[in-house]
């Protein structure tokens, strides 16, 4: 695939760093390497605190990085400042977590939509009201909502307009975090099909942040498993259910309550809780908690390696000269 | 051991009750799940059963009965002995049911002592016991610590641990796990399921999500705007549905291996 597709947004060995107190680091992105494709979907599952939301962050402009550079169309964007970090901002949009607390609660379905619009002076004010209805009618809302404030409509409409909002200035890479976590299952249906369209009308990449792999396996080209701030595996989403390798990705897999699930047989799970980033083990961040953890995990971090065509591993059960 | 009948809770000054018509029965280590969307009235009905319905909710019709005896009759005193011993409830979040600046020892040790006669030093004990049980590692420390020192799942057991001190013979359980991470929704979900092989409670399970709902409840409740619209075994909605809802419900749960949307 990776050749076969437009290249747009190319991470190279991103590392993200904060200050905690008593002078000590939180490293929450540890030498990310990651790239985006036109019309292609890059789906990011991991539990809360592994560095994928850090990570969309910085794709987004919002944090710098503090090595590393982010290359969009061949362009670093990390030192973009001014207004040509605002130009910039047309290209990358986002969607958020929860459509309720995404936009001002005091201003109009029409205003929130066509406010990146008139931002950029896109269209007049004038124009506005056209705008807000072919918007509305993109996501499959009647156009008249537009006169309509955010709490008189439901989770899944609103959500909607929060994808409205993210395509007006018809951006190449959509960046949704958790964008349907909060939404009941029907609805959440609802949406990726919604989005699933509008990628292919409009061929726009998506970074799909989610921390439900079964939903991310059904939508994204391309998988990434971050944990404790590294990328331990990527592989395409088809894959994902019987070719994954990695013990951390196996043991997420194993941990879904699946309605086709054999309910006879005990539930798996990775035991423990992720260390904090503050103290990182040397060596593999998951080795506390992996069941095939070996003498050299302890000492030595695994670097991601191609075991396949399009798939990659950071795991030392998966070295050079072993058995796949 | 519990009975539901023809339940209907209304809120406020509104004529038209919210819930309408939910009956249920419960066996004793039996577990039931009540599955639905947001705002489905889900919540209501295992409140009203621990008599703490918000907002002006009342129960207006209908009946409630505990091991013969009428719930929905009991004094606020009856009602207080009941809480938290013979009926006990798991919320969504436990972080936000603990007070934020007492550090858990001290409010667990208060817990055990409004309803048993033990000396501080006797109730202490009985929770470092219980939290260890729960499977808390370092339990002398979580008892020291603040809630915000703790992660989501450990809270979410410290929150378990509490409910089940006394061993209820029923145990409400409201989205216990939505607030989780995959992984420590699974070793709650396991957890949950020890206690009905340990101790023969049952357990009512309200939940969004139809996968840890099929995995642990023997019965299943299908509720749509305040109705039930579905109820049987596992195998009855999940293979047999005759519902449309259900079917809806079940189809747009993602699966590994399943539709791909790409």
């Amino acid at each position: 695939m990776s050749e076969n597709h437009e290249r747009i947004l190319e991470a190279k060995h991103v590392t993200k760093k904060y200050s905690a107190p008593g002078g000590r680091t939180l490293t929450a992105n540890s030498d990310i390497n990651l790239c985006m494709y036109r019309g292609r979907t890059l789906g990011v599952v991991g539990e809360s605190g592994c560095g994928k939301s850090t990570f969309m962050r910085m794709v987004l402009s919002l944090e710098e990085p503090t090595e590393g550079e982010i290359l969009y169309r061949g362009k670093n964007i990390t030192k973009l400042k001014g207004e040509k970090l605002r130009q910039h901002r047309q290209n990358i949009q986002m969607v958020f977590q929860d459509p309720s607390e995404a936009f001002n609660p005091k201003m109009k379905i029409m205003d929130i939509v066509c406010e990146p619009l008139l931002n950029f002076k896109r269209i007049k004010q004038s124009e506005k009201e056209q705008a807000a209805r072919r918007l509305l009618e993109m996501v499959e809302l009647p156009g008249d909502f537009a006169y309509r404030y955010p709490h008189n409509m439901s989770g899944g409409q609103r959500q909607r307009v929060g994808i409205a909002r993210a395509l007006a200035l018809e951006p190449e890479i959509i960046i949704c975090d958790e964008a349907t976590s909060a939404l009941d299952v029907s609805v959440q249906k609802t949406i990726i099909e919604l989005l699933v369209r509008l990628q292919r009308e409009k061929n726009i990449a998506y970074g799909f942040i989610c921390h439900d792999i079964a939903l991310v396996q059904s939508l994204a080209h391309q998988v990434a498993v971050m944990y404790l701030g590294n990328i331990v595996e990527i592989l395409p989403g088809e894959r994902i259910g019987a070719g994954s390798l990695h013990p951390y990705t196996r043991g997420l897999m194993g941990a879904i309550f699946d309605l086709k699930m054999d309910f006879s047989k005990p539930i798996e799970s990775i035991e423990g809780e992720v260390p904090s980033p503050l103290d990182m083990p040397e060596g593999c961040p998951f080795q506390n908690r992996c069941r095939q953890c070996m003498e050299i995990c302890r000492k030595e971090k695994p670097l991601l390696r191609t075991v396949s065509e399009d798939h990659q591993v950071a795991c030392h059960l998966y070295g050079e000269g072993r058995q796949i | 051991m519990l009975n539901i009948e023809d339940l209907s809770i209304t809120y406020g000054k509104n004529s038209d009750p919210a819930i309408r018509g939910v009956s249920l029965e419960v066996k004793k280590g039996e577990i039931v799940s009540i599955v639905g969307e947001s705002g489905s009235g889900k919540t209501s009905v295992i409140r009203a059963v621990l008599g703490c319905l918000p907002g002006g909710g009342r129960v207006s019709h209908g009946e409630i009965r505990f091991e013969g005896k009428s719930l929905l009759a009991y004094s606020r005193e009856e009602w207080r002995r009941l809480r938290g011993t013979e009926i006990s409830m798991i919320f969504q979040d436990s972080g936000a049911m603990i007070n934020p600046i007492r550090r858990i020892g001290a409010q667990y040790v208060e817990y055990v002592r409004t309803h048993q006669k033990l000396s501080k030093k006797e109730a202490w004990d009985k929770c470092v016991e219980m939290l260890k049980r729960m499977r808390l590692p370092g339990a002398d420390n979580i008892m020291r610590s603040y809630p915000f020192q703790l992660s989501g799942g450990q809270r979410q057991r410290v929150g378990i641990a509490m409910a089940m001190t006394f061993q209820p013979k029923l145990l409400l359980a409201d989205e216990p796990t939505s607030a989780l991470d995959v992984t420590t929704q699974a070793q709650i979900v396991r957890q949950m399921m020890g206690l009905r092989d340990k101790y023969d409670t049952s357990i009512i399970v309200v939940t969004h999500n139809l996968g840890v709902a099929a995995y642990m409840a023997d019965k299943i409740l299908v509720m749509q705007n305040g109705r039930v619209v579905e109820a049987g075994t596992r195998e009855q909605i999940l293979h047999h549905t005759a519902d449309a809802y259900t079917r809806k419900l079940l189809d747009s749960v993602p699966s590994m291996g399943g539709y791909r949307f790409v």
